[in-house]
């Protein structure tokens, strides 16, 4: 059962979905020749954003060829440490014509990082070094660069290997560590009178990490259907005397059927199973998902020197299994734009039934970048995450709490209240 | 005093004890939040059609609006119609 999405309870709702898109209910295997050749036909890969040029793992400076390159920190620019030289990565947006044609999209388009995952492809990858011939392994679970240890020339996993680590596109760090620590104490430091006594004692926001997360970022064209019940109040009035004095309403009902056409750009959902569950009754994901949105306009073609130094994370949804995700989302979206349609209805609309159409979507698979620091709460054995956007850097955490102490604080404000209204009871009979 | 009054009144402390304690929960743990799509994604829509037909009315109800009224609770999720392909 591996296999099934992960739960988005929490701010995320349950919800049913309809069967996965080639879920057949048979075995394609007892079909007639034709039709199962058909059915196991590979989907197409619509988009290519390998870059060829970079499949050897080594990353060279365009100017002097020389490997060892990272992120000029605070912008979206590489630099070489041998001869300085600068360059831009190129911005995906354009590079692939992801900004336009949401509304004339149709089927499901793949770009080749969001292929899916080959599920014996192995996280351990071995490269032979270009400059010595020596053999160096990554591991793609958490981290995309290494130096190879015989003759320090840099390596970098810029080839698409079918495990999900390697991306269409990544949007670089701005926020820097300095700027992310100041955020981060400042959060706590709003929130420390009923803070757990041990978090307090061993915050250390230095400690925080840079990490890449994987997303899908879609583009969506659909079309949604909505029907109910709405009221409109027609007359009020009173009945009784003194203190018996009631308020009553006579309202007509009306059947109200909305429909709506729309297209959504960039629309962010994780793709690692475990950060796609945002119950918050088990985990703190919904920190991370609340720092949301980025700037995925300016991300740039993939390259794995952005990475250096940072820790990442790996992709493990496929696109199928991310589509009730999106369902819901687009559903969510399409009940939040008919509202302003509904407005003549004073006494509100119970909607009770409704229905998607999904006629284009299109698929790109994104490292963005996040600021982390975790604190693992003894006892309940939870992780709580304060998390800055690596972008904006709008901050987001969750404080674990002395609870006696709160209930204590709670219990004495509410005794207050209640002396209050004892008196009050006591005097006015 | 009424009896409902006073019985809201006594009502008072045990309301405000816990609306505190979940008011400094939520703003410790923030476990309310999340990314609030609806509103922060880029979304091009066509003009909304419909239709409205009346079908009764609910005549000398005490409720101030319509019963299960969800126009605002956009995530919550409610019966599917069959013939979608979400």
């Amino acid at each position: 059962m591996t296999n099934l999405p992960p739960k988005f309870t929490g701010p995320g709702s349950p919800q049913d979905v309809p069967p996965q898109p080639g879920d057949l209910g048979v075995d394609p295997y007892n079909l007639p020749p034709p039709i199962r050749e058909e059915l196991l036909k590979p989907d197409p890969v619509a988009l290519d954003t390998s870059a060829r040029e970079l499949e050897d793992g080594a990353n060279h400076c365009p100017k002097c060829a020389g490997t060892d390159i990272r992120q000029k920190p605070g912008t979206d620019l590489l630099i070489c440490a041998f001869c300085r030289h600068e360059w831009q990565g190129q911005r995906v947006e354009e590079e692939f014509g992801l900004g336009v044609g949401q509304d004339r999209l149709e089927g499901t388009i793949m770009a080749s990082g969001a292929r899916d995952i080959a599920a014996d492809e192995a996280v351990l990858r071995t490269y032979k070094c270009t400059a010595c011939g020596a053999e160096v392994t990554i591991n793609t679970e958490s981290e995309m660069t290494a130096r190879c240890h015989w003759c320090r020339n840099v390596f970098g996993v810029n080839q698409q290997v079918p495990n999900g680590a390697v991306p269409d596109a990544v949007l670089p760090f701005h926020v820097k560590k300095d700027d992310a620590v100041a955020r981060i104490r400042q959060f706590v430091d709003k929130r420390r009178f009923f803070a757990l006594k041990a978090f307090k004692e061993e915050f250390t926001p230095e400690n925080v990490i840079p990490v890449y997360l994987p997303y899908m970022i879609v583009d969506g064209n659909a079309t949604a259907n909505v029907a109910g019940k709405g009221e409109i109040e027609t007359r009020r009035y009173t009945r009784g005397e003194g203190n018996n004095k009631r308020t009553y309403y006579d309202a007509d009902v009306y059947q109200v059927d909305r429909h709506i056409d729309f297209t959504v750009d960039d629309l962010p959902l994780e793709s690692s199973r475990e950060r796609a569950n945002l119950d918050t009754g088990h985990n703190t994901n919904n920190i991370i998902n609340t720092i949301q949105p980025f700037d995925t306009k300016n991300a740039v073609k993939w390259n794995a020197s952005y990475l250096r130094g940072c820790s990442s994370e790996k992709r493990d949804l496929d696109v199928e299994q991310m589509k009730p995700r999106l369902a819901d989302e687009l559903l969510s979206i399409a009940r939040a734009r008919v509202e302003s349609s509904v407005n003549r209805y004073g006494r509100g609309v119970r909607w009770e039934q409704e229905g998607l159409t999904v006629h284009g979507s299109r698929w790109v698979s994104m490292y963005l970048p996040v600021w982390l620091y975790s604190y693992l709460e003894q006892g309940s054995g939870m992780l709580h995450y304060i998390a800055v956007n690596g972008r904006t850097g709008e901050t987001m955490g969750s404080v674990p709490i002395q609870q006696w102490k709160l209930i204590l604080v709670s219990l004495t404000v509410g005794s207050f209240l209640e002396s209050i209204a004892l008196w009050i009871v006591a005097h006015s009979s | 005093m009424s009896d409902d009054s006073g019985l809201a009144l006594l009502l008072l402390g045990p309301a405000g004890g816990v609306g505190l304690y979940w008011a400094l929960y939520r703003y410790y743990r923030n476990t309310d939040k999340s990314h609030a799509f609806e509103r922060e994604t880029k979304v091009d829509a066509k003009p909304v059609t419909g239709s409205d037909l009346k079908v009764g009315t609910n005549n000398g109800t005490r409720d101030s609006e319509i019963q299960g009224n969800n126009v605002s609770e956009y995530r919550k999720r409610v019966g599917r119609i069959r013939n979608d392909s979400g």
